[in-house]
């Protein structure tokens, strides 16, 4: 039988991917292109938007010519529904919309934050971890139960990945190939731990009130030789990390899971890793993360998850291709996972 | 894509900012691929800008109202950026 295939476009934020799939996980393509804005900006929704105009098509011929598969090929096309940015949305709405006709596909709208957690699975292998999902836009702990991924702890107001992001523009770091990568290297230079606000809230955090804190105090600490911008990075991720290892923890023991997987661009953070490793040892557990390649946005895995849902019978209608800046994890009903733990599909169950 | 006649017509109420936009396209099933990939996404202040849309053989006609002029200017800008996108992916993509 031929394999199920399906392309994936991601636009949520400031990546434009084309990703091409197979149902067992093996990625075929997966090209993608950065909005990078000038050290100290960050991206806007309409330059946005139009950095995805100008490089979605070429992604498509890309990811088609290095897969080596033609349109009558592919099973289903795939986008991100949401969440994200409207206007950067749009562009891969409005071209799935148009391909699904000219190539006569069926269209399959997909939950970002669920797409990250499915494409870490099958990467790494982990059955049915306690996900932390960190980024620019999302930090989340999340669990299955009963046919949908829980959220049993988030952030309150701003990601974890847009705290870190906002610092890297007052330090004036480079947004090449990204704030936070920047932030990692420099912090890996200082040694010296300038206490900050530890906001943890029950199951919940809060980035906002760290983020004043250290915007405010910086200018003077550094402008009185108090400290060194590395020493500042340092602290911001050592205090920020352990509030995310304190409630992952506080899930894991919640609902008695003993692995995490982390997914979402702050995830290939090495210092975020080995904090939770070290966590997960402690607990016997594992801790399952993925590089650049899987972390950070990209289309492979909205077709993944996309084709998850086709073979199980999940279409999204054309005049229902919609796209929407907030979709939150919980929504989506993962029929996928409830065959895998049924073990009623072995074929769809991801290996 | 040819004929572009965007033309401000003042009338009496509310709704004073129109424009008018025809795109003939190479067939009326690529004008009808664009109308209805275009079609989904509707106005996101209703009350106040307006876009109805309509293909007659190969063109596709769309008619836009507001009540400023400034809504009319953006909602028209955004509609373009999308108009030019969904037929650049036909000419990129339509040919077997």
């Amino acid at each position: 039988m031929k394999k199920k295939i399906a392309i994936g476009f991601e636009g949520s934020a400031n990546k434009i991917g084309v990703g091409i799939v197979t149902l067992d996980g093996t990625i075929l393509a997966n090209p993608r292109h950065t909005y990078i804005t000038p050290p100290g900006h960050g991206f806007l929704p309409r330059e946005t938007a139009h950095h995805h105009l100008d490089h979605v098509l070429p992604l498509v011929k890309s990811a088609l010519e290095t897969s080596q598969i033609t349109p009558e090929d592919i099973d289903c096309i795939c986008y991100t529904k949401g969440p994200g940015m409207g206007a950067p949305l749009q562009v891969s709405a409005i071209v799935v919309r148009v391909l699904s006709q000219l190539w006569k596909k069926p269209i399959v709208a997909v939950n970002h934050c669920v797409a990250h957690i499915e494409m870490g699975r099958v990467v790494t292998g982990a059955d049915d971890p306690v996900v932390l999902y960190v980024s620019g836009g999302n930090t989340q702990v999340i669990a299955y139960s009963e046919g949908r991924y829980r959220i049993f702890g988030e952030t309150i107001d701003i990601a974890v990945g847009n705290c870190l992001d906002r610092f890297a523009r007052v330090l004036k770091l480079s947004n090449d190939p990204s704030p936070g990568y920047n932030i990692e290297q420099l912090a890996k230079k200082g040694g010296n731990f300038i206490d900050l606000p530890y906001a943890v809230k029950g199951m919940d955090v809060s980035f906002s009130g760290i983020l004043s804190y250290i915007e405010t105090t910086a200018e003077e600490k550094l402008k009185n030789n108090e400290c060194t911008p590395a020493d500042l990075c340092y602290s911001l991720q050592e205090t920020v990390f352990a509030m995310l290892v304190e409630i992952t923890e506080r899930a894991m023991a919640h609902c008695d899971k003993k692995d995490v997987l982390i997914v979402g661009g702050v995830g290939c953070n090495e210092r975020l890793q080995e904090m939770m490793r070290t966590m997960c040892s402690e607990r016997d557990g594992k801790l399952f993360a993925t590089d650049d390649r899987y972390c950070i946005d990209n289309g492979a895995m909205i077709a993944y998850t996309g084709l998850l849902a086709f073979v199980n019978g999940i279409e999204t209608p054309i005049q229902d291709s919609t796209f929407t800046q907030r979709f939150r994890t919980d929504e989506v009903h993962a029929v996928w996972r409830e065959k895998e733990e049924l073990g009623l599909d072995k074929n769809v169950a991801t290996n | 894509m040819a004929a572009t006649v965007p033309a401000i017509a003042p009338s009496n109420h509310a709704w004073d900012f129109s424009c008018n936009l025809d795109v003939n396209f190479e067939s009326e099933e690529h004008a009808l691929i664009v109308y209805t990939a275009l079609a989904v996404d509707k106005e996101l202040q209703p009350d106040r800008v307006k876009r109805v849309m309509s293909v007659s053989d190969n063109k596709l006609s769309v008619h836009f109202e507001a009540i400023e002029a400034r809504l009319l200017r953006a909602s028209f800008s955004a509609f373009v950026d999308v108009l030019t996108l969904a037929t650049r992916t036909i000419q990129d993509f339509g040919q077997n």
